[in-house]
């Protein structure tokens, strides 16, 4: 028995002393420089989360072929890994051990600051100018203070995503682009017995959205744009939010028990529900279309039924009506990466290659000039949105972190099932920032 | 053989008590007195802590360097407020865990964990052991039930999630059923209603683990000697009261195992609720946790500090649990084999 | 014996007397079935999923397949990596089980069979590891392999696997070694042989029914354990099957009718074993400890 102890203790001894060594071990080099670009063969680990088998797995195969094809003394080693545990699990202990991946998605937002304040991540601002003109304000999302870190190869904004052929059957002739037509398009619904809207409130962040698009109607930008940089929720309007929250739901626009309707996961979810026709609209981002084929027996969708506006304006709020809630996937390189990561970036957005990436039709591209690929209507009336949009707030609970957004949606969700009060959010937000 | 108290009765058959370890010194009473016995009796003692630690050092050292060193880890990171990026800098001593108490879904997440307790006991006890020990006697098929009523346990979790989901849904299986059977006023919103949501998936639970605790009352009941249930029907005992005189008191120790494994279990109970709840009816606390609430609070809202705070509460809550079940429950079962006096005498009907 | 006992108790026992090989009595059967039913009827019904696709299912949950779609099984038994997936599962699962067995009984034969200063407080020390959730544990166990460079290698899995399971398993199995009589440990022992002897010649046989047993829950647990799998085995040729079954589900989109397909056939090898295995559950003490 006492040797066990002992034993015990020199394994637990060695063990603490060598995971303080990893973590002293940290002082990498940056061992090369730019001269030396293609120079010496080098493998790249790819981290995205495309696992499924389809057309986006695919394309990143290619892409990672063709660079190869370009520049052959760099090989591309993939790893494709399911979105959650990927962001949740994998990267986070990838990073804690200081053996990451060179290059890996990255969203953005509250993340990419507090990846970026443990220097985590390669600042990789100077190399990147053109791009980031290319792509525009999103590329602001995953920059930190100035310098960037990261950059997107997908961005799009959410609306509503509506039945037309439903919408001709109510008599709701035009899209509604203020709140009071948007309470009016559910009232017709309801008198054709369809539900209204659907919402897949049990994953709590698709009714969170609602909330997020209030606060961009109730707030001005310069105070979205503070609220992402320095966490702070003081201002009024984000309280005025939850009521406007409050008044919507007290209109019954929803689905029974949306309570615990799942979003996209088979029958029943709220995307189901509107692509098997039972429900009229949903509010979701840009890959709904995608979902929704999947959702019904004969891979369609709604079909040419299928149409998209935004989220409406609120007359006489102070927020922009043209700023848009969205979001989108992006790449970052880890900090001692060799600089053919970067390169390998900027291949990603660069134009050909994201027109190639529209056509694969997974998702909404963001370099000037790749919208060409695109063939979908739908798809393309996004695209134009995201465009024109004078400013594209990302997701609130993205923006501003986890912690914070983990703390907002579940004080949303209150509110949805009756029981919570909009200072109840903020003053949940404002607990998480302590914790 | 050495006159030990009798366990053979004159017929020759013998009870299966549970007898223990013996004396160290084998079976010759100890005799004190001389050096060169002294010198054997130190020899044996050294040989028998080498066979003690021999056999229990591979064990041991692999679960020290696996699970103890870890679990040392995660309670030297919930002294911090930690975000998971960089070192833990933040010194907050015990703050985590005072803030967990403050949160009032922890709270509803402790409730629900004690529903799970209480009702697993309550419910698979009585009904895992009525069906082993049906499913004990010999017929025809025995072996494709006992396969049958496994597979709920052998299932992997997401596929749990999904199949529960699909059922419990409005219009679903369940619903279905319900209807024709006549029952439609019976129809809930079983997954959506925040106050009917626990017990919903209590009998998720029920359903997936039944087979847990019947495959470990089989391997109880095979240590029952067939002798002792002849000898009783002979005897003129009927089939049911064979099983409560003769049976299940020779179960004991096996249900009381499997009680100590279903609290703690149920204390710690995770992937049912993670997959059939929907992440809204947990941050309501209606579905919550303990486990649910340290994923979802803690580590999913990229506070490991407070994460691992949960985790360690969630460990002196089984602990202490665990340490008073042993306490009091076990205590018979070590006591009874320490002494090697039977404590439950072996009543037969007009018995010898 | 057989014939006294049909004898003198047939008349009061019916048709539940016979010994050998019996049809069992009509409310057994039905409550058998019935059991069972509940069981399965779930289960049956994914099986059935699988035969339908992702938009059938979402269009109509309750429904049988209409039409009977082969594709998403065979989607599943051809792509992917299914077969070495399962292989990879079936390796780790093979390692855990025997480790988990033998270090396990050995560890129980001490706390069992011994008596010695320290033993309650060694067995309190291997049930600490049941009362804490694993889940905390993931990230100082992944930078821990990560220094033994066990990442990537199924051994860093096997042993991990192995330290969480040893506490049900010597939870179980003390019980079942000390039921051993004495008067078996006693006549080993004036025969000559060791308490080693001893263990490796009538404990380990006696106490199959037990072994086969956590043997069994050791091979499920290691089946569908998916957090240490997802976090040491990243690269694609080592996943196991749990981790395959992400495969299925992508950042927006969940093949329903793959998951279910795929999550039938991962079951069938653990239900095979335990199959295979349960036979030895039964035996025991029987006639093992006869004057």
């Amino acid at each position: 028995m006492a040797r066990s102890r002992r034993t015990r203790s020199v394994l637990a001894v060695f063990a603490s002393a060598a995971l303080l060594a990893t973590g002293v071990a940290a002082c990498g080099s940056d061992d090369n420089t730019s001269g030396e670009l293609y120079k010496n063969p080098v493998t790249l680990t790819w981290w995205h989360n495309a696992n499924q088998d389809g057309p986006g797995k695919d394309y990143w195969k290619k892409v990672a072929d063709d660079f190869h094809a370009l520049h052959p003394t760099v090989t591309i080693e993939i790893e494709a890994i399911e979105t959650n545990a990927l962001q949740r699990t994998r990267i986070p202990a990838a990073l804690q051990s200081n053996d990451p991946p060179d290059i890996f998605q990255a969203w953005g937002g509250g993340e990419i600051v507090d990846q970026v304040a443990a220097d985590y991540l390669k600042d990789i601002t100077d190399q990147t100018k053109a791009e980031v003109a290319s792509i525009g304000s999103a590329a602001e999302i995953w920059a930190v203070d100035g310098r960037q870190y990261g950059l997107p190869f997908r961005m799009g904004i959410e609306g509503f995503w509506y039945n037309k052929a439903m919408f001709a059957q109510a008599g709701i002739t035009k899209v509604p682009s203020t709140l009071a037509e948007l309470n009016e398009a559910v009232t017709k619904l309801k008198a054709i017995n369809v539900i209204p809207i659907a919402v897949g409130a049990g994953d709590k962040w698709p009714a969170a959205h609602y909330w997020y698009n209030f606060a961009l109607r109730d707030c001005s930008v310069a105070t979205l744009r503070a609220a992402t940089k320095e966490q702070k929720f003081d201002d009024p309007c984000f309280v005025k939010a939850g009521e406007d929250l409050q008044a919507f739901l007290a209109t019954n626009p929803f689905q029974d028990n949306f309570i615990a309707t799942k979003a996209q996961e088979g029958a029943n979810s709220s995307a189901g529900l509107v692509a098997n026709r039972k429900a009229a609209m949903e509010l979701m981002g840009d890959w709904n279309k995608g979902v929704m084929e999947t959702l019904t027996p004969d891979r369609k969708g709604l079909g040419d039924d299928l149409g998209w506006f935004p989220f409406p304006g609120i007359e006489g709020s102070p927020g922009d009506p043209k700023a848009s809630l969205g979001g989108g996937d992006g790449f970052a390189c880890a900090k001692n990466a060799p600089a053919e990561c970067v390169e390998f970036l900027k291949y990603i957005v660069s134009v050909d290659v994201q027109k190639g990436y529209a056509a694969a039709g997974v998702g909404i591209p963001v370099a000037k000039g790749a919208e060409a690929g695109l063939t979908d209507p739908v798809l393309q009336t996004i695209q134009q949105a995201t465009a024109q949009a004078s400013y594209t707030q990302l997701w609130l609970d993205t923006a501003y972190g986890s912690t914070i957004g983990n703390a907002m949606n579940d004080g949303i969700i209150k509110i949805f099932a009756g029981a919570g009060t909009p200072q109840q959010v903020v003053d949940q937000m404002k607990a998480a920032a302590q914790k | 053989m050495t006159a030990i108290h009798s366990t053979v009765d004159p017929a020759g058959r013998a009870h299966a008590r549970p007898a223990g370890p013996r004396p160290p010194s084998g079976g010759d009473g100890g005799r004190a007195g001389t050096d060169s016995a002294a010198a054997a009796r130190a020899a044996r003692n050294r040989r028998k802590w080498l066979e003690i630690v021999g056999f229990s050092a591979p064990a041991t050292i692999v679960y020290a360097m696996f699970v103890l060193v870890p679990m040392a880890f995660a309670f030297y990171y919930s002294l911090f407020r930690w975000r998971g990026v960089g070192a833990p800098t933040d010194f907050r001593w015990f703050n985590n865990y005072k803030l967990a108490f403050e949160d009032p879904v922890f709270v509803d997440a402790l409730t629900n964990n004690a529903i799970i307790v209480v009702g697993s006991l309550l419910i698979q006890g009585p009904l895992a052991l009525g069906i082993a020990l049906l499913l004990n006697r010999r017929f025809f098929g025995r072996s494709v039930f006992r396969a049958l009523v496994f597979v709920p346990y052998v299932l992997a979790e997401v596929t749990v999630g999904i199949m529960w989901g699909l059922i419990l849904v409005k219009g679903g299986e369940l619903d279905t059923v319900l209807q024709s059977a006549g029952l439609g006023s019976w129809i809930r919103p079983w997954l959506a209603d925040q106050d009917l949501v626990i017990w919903t998936l209590l009998g998720i639970l029920t359903w997936k683990y039944l087979g847990f605790a019947i495959i470990l009352f089989l391997a109880g009941l095979s240590n029952v000697p067939e002798e002792l249930s002849e000898a009783a029907a002979i005897d003129g005992a009927s089939w049911w009261q064979i099983q409560r005189h003769v049976t299940i008191p020779l179960l004991g120790p096996t249900i009381r195992i499997w009680m100590f494994l279903s609290i703690i279990g149920s204390l710690q109970v995770f992937d049912v609720i993670w997959v059939v709840s929907a992440a809204s009816m947990r941050s309501l606390g209606a579905s919550a946790t303990m486990a649910t609430y340290m994923v979802d609070n803690g580590f999913f809202a990229r506070l490991w500090g407070y994460g691992n705070a949960i985790a360690m509460i969630l460990f002196i809550i089984s602990f202490t649990a665990g340490l008073l079940f042993q306490r009091f429950v076990l205590r018979r079962d070590i006591e009874g084999a320490l002494t090697g006096r039977g404590r439950r005498a072996v009543k037969l009907r007009g018995g010898k | 014996m057989a014939a006294v006992l049909s004898v003198r108790g047939g008349a009061r026992f019916g048709a539940r007397r016979q010994r050998r090989f019996s049809w069992g009595s009509p409310l057994t059967y039905v409550l058998a079935m019935a059991v069972a039913a509940v069981s399965v009827a779930p289960v049956a019904y994914v099986v059935l999923g699988g035969f339908r696709t992702t938009g059938q299912i979402a269009a109509d949950p309750a429904g049988l397949p209409d039409p009977w779609v082969w594709e998403t099984y065979g989607r599943v038994l051809s792509g992917s990596q299914f077969w070495s997936q399962t292989f990879n599962s079936l390796l780790i699962a093979a390692g855990t089980t025997t480790g988990v067995v033998a270090l396990g009984v050995c560890a129980a034969f001490v706390l069992a069979r011994y008596s010695f200063r320290g033993r309650e407080a060694l067995y309190t020390f291997f049930t600490l590891g049941l009362l804490f959730p694993a889940s905390a544990a993931t990230l100082p166990l992944y930078l821990l392999l990560k220094d033994l460079d066990l990442i990537n290698s199924f051994w860093g899995v096997i042993l991990p696997q192995i330290a969480f399971q040893l506490p049900v398993t010597v939870v179980i199995l003390r019980p079942f070694l000390m039921a051993i009589p004495g008067e078996l440990e006693d006549a080993s022992l004036i025969d000559g042989t060791t308490r080693p002897g001893f263990f490796w010649r009538i404990v380990l046989p006696l106490a199959r029914p037990a072994l086969v047993t956590v043997g069994v829950l050791a091979f499920v647990a290691s089946w569908n354990s998916y957090l240490l799998p997802m976090l040491v085995l990243g690269r694609a040729n080592l996943a196991t099957l749990p981790l395959g079954v992400q495969n299925f589900s992508g950042q927006y989109t969940a093949d329903t009718a793959g998951i279910l397909a795929f999550t039938s056939l991962a079951m069938l090898p653990a239900l095979l074993f335990f199959t295979l295995a349960e036979r030895q559950i039964v035996g025991g003490l029987q006639g093992a400890v006869k004057g």
